[in-house]
């Protein structure tokens, strides 16, 4: 039993993995360092719209998720 | 301010609140047994997505964001956007953990997150330990709410109503309705809450941009910033307090606290998949943050001179608002951080109850859901309304301190959705290591390297959490199987290889 883990056990399980971990890294060291200028884009921070685009990127994931869930047929 | 207009639009919010909250036990609800533990605590497990999401987002928008977010875009600048980024990766851990933890509370009957620690190390003590210690944190935010509270009254009435009187009349109003219809009362309640925040947020912000730079266009505040302010635009902030490294683990950190009412949140969902479809939309109410964040940065140049910068946005709507824009502020702060201390007051009632009391006791489950009930009085009067009173300098210590314990909890949820190897004693040796390490880099040597004292708990905690959990004896097979039959309903992987279920 000390061996056992719970991991994605589909392709799609993968992937939405390694989604959920890109838009993590997306909000964090080093990626938001990348974005850190006084710019302007949009009329706003740079990070202000990098920090929105991590945000409803997030829903655009889930969305995703939702229907690899619902195709799957599990909780 | 010599209008009563703000100060009636505050009480008329106060008063629309406590009838929505007294009404949420109405219709089919009105049937139901209060009494009981599964409808006081968890609304029946009844909530829809609507109500799931606006009662989550409510929830997780505190007084922070009207007072505290403004005051960070002020004194820091562009780092308070952290803030919006969790709350979003807190969506994620709903998405992926909430239809988990729903099913746990069907199927075996938990109604708090203590008690699913409890169930799945088969340990009353471990359950306990973990209700105390997340009461901590709970109630020292329920504190800081309630303060937050008092303080719009006293500012909306002009000073007619003292802070002692506004955390009376507030936690009053609170206990009226969640003694009467529980869980659904805060569902209800923080449904309108939700929609009057973000509709108070955009008003205020546009209405203050356009008095600022007369359009509506949030370009104008910072090409201004760019120019005169440039350092509130990038991290560390004008501060200089906000480095990458504490960005990042303060993100991790608060991502992995789960807070026992969130848990009670996603129990009182109708299903699983109604979690999953409040979750996926749950990022979108954040965009309640920027207007009021934008108020803060028109304040970096219009209110240059503040004590504290958290007052900000009060003290901006005062001098260039309407009045019915600031009673509509007040109104807004209220509701802010009401429907935030309530899902803690109820939370800490309910655990204490069926956490601590029933198993010490040994009390029935229908005297627990009496007790649970009328917990949150002596909870309210005896603990929250005095030290809101006496507003103890330490309590944002104390809050921090409940904070970093909630995130050195992590290992039972590894325990519980992970690694079937988990054992008790190792949960409890790494909570102890994790919560020790918080204390020390809270109090004594704050966030040492620019890294959060809860990130370095858990750098210590989980190696030891692993450690002795290898060394120590495992729990019962078949309770970690019918958790793991929920938690990795495709079975668990060894090696690389699938193993049976």
């Amino acid at each position: 039993m000390r061996r056992l883990l719970v991991l994605p056990t589909s392709r799609a399980g993968w992937g939405l993995l390694i989604a959920f971990l890109t838009l993590i890294a997306m909000g964090t060291w080093p990626m938001i360092g990348w974005v850190n200028r006084a710019t302007l884009v949009l009329g706003l921070p740079l990070i202000v719209v990098w920090s929105y685009l991590v945000i409803f990127s997030c829903v655009v994931v889930m969305l995703i998720g939702n229907r690899i869930v619902e195709r799957d047929n599990h909780e | 301010m010599n209008s009563l207009w703000p100060l009636l639009i505050t009480l008329i919010y106060v008063a629309i609140a406590m009838m929505i909250g007294l009404r949420a036990r109405g219709g089919q609800a009105s049937r139901a047994n209060m009494n009981s533990l599964e409808e006081w605590g968890v609304a029946g497990r009844s909530m829809g997505p609507v109500t799931l999401y606006l009662l989550i987002a409510a929830g997780s928008v505190s007084a922070y964001t009207f007072m505290g977010a403004p005051g960070w875009a002020y004194s820091k600048g562009v780092a308070v956007f952290y803030v919006a980024i969790y709350l979003a990766y807190l969506a994620l851990i709903a998405w992926y953990f909430g239809p988990k933890v729903w099913q746990f509370g069907a199927e075996f009957g938990h109604v708090t997150q203590a008690s699913a620690i409890a169930d799945r190390y088969q340990s009353p003590a471990l359950g306990a330990l973990a209700s105390l210690v997340m009461a901590v944190g709970s109630i020292a935010y329920a504190v800081l709410q309630t303060v937050g509270s008092a303080y719009i009254l006293f500012v909306m009435s002009g000073g007619i109503i003292p802070v002692w009187l506004g955390v009376v009349l507030v936690l009053a109003s609170i206990a009226v309705y969640l003694y009467a219809s529980g869980q659904r009362a805060i569902g209800r309640t923080n449904a309108f809450q939700g929609v009057l925040m973000l509709v108070v947020a955009w008003t205020v912000g546009l209405w203050a941009v356009h008095s600022a730079t007369g359009g509506l266009s949030f370009s104008a505040v910072f090409e201004r910033i760019q120019s005169e302010h440039a350092a509130f635009l990038t991290l560390p902030g004008a501060s200089g307090d906000m480095s990458f490294s504490f960005w990042t683990t303060s993100i991790i950190v608060s991502m992995f606290s789960f807070m026992p009412p969130v848990w009670t949140q996603w129990m009182s969902a109708s299903s699983a998949r109604t979690i999953r479809r409040s979750a996926t939309w749950l990022p979108t109410y954040y965009v309640v943050i920027l207007p009021m964040v934008i108020v803060g940065f028109i304040g970096i140049y219009s209110l240059p001179d503040l004590a504290r910068a958290d007052t900000v946005a009060l003290e901006y709507a005062m001098q260039h608002l309407p009045v019915v824009l600031v009673g509509l502020l007040g109104a807004g702060t209220l509701a802010a951080s009401m429907s935030s201390s309530e899902p803690f007051i109820h939370s800490v009632s309910l655990s204490l109850s069926k956490d601590v009391l029933q198993p010490l006791l040994k009390l029935s489950n229908a005297t627990t859901g009496r007790l649970a009930r009328l917990m949150i009085l002596p909870i309210m009067a005896l603990v929250i309304a005095p030290l809101a009173i006496a507003e103890p300098g330490s309590l944002v210590m104390i809050l921090l301190v409940g904070l970093g314990f909630a995130s050195q909890v992590l290992p039972a949820f590894i325990g519980m959705f992970f690694w079937p190897r988990a054992s008790r004693l190792g949960v409890m040796a790494g909570i102890v290591a994790g919560f020790l390490v918080t204390v020390a880099f809270t109090t004594l040597w704050p966030h040492p390297l620019g890294i959060h004292a809860g990130f370095w708990g858990l750098i210590i905690n989980l190696p030891i959490f692993v450690g002795v959990s290898l060394v120590t004896p495992a729990t019962q097979a078949d309770v970690v199987e019918r958790f793991f039959r929920i938690a990795a309903p495709r079975g668990l992987t060894r090696l690389g290889k699938k193993a049976a279920p």
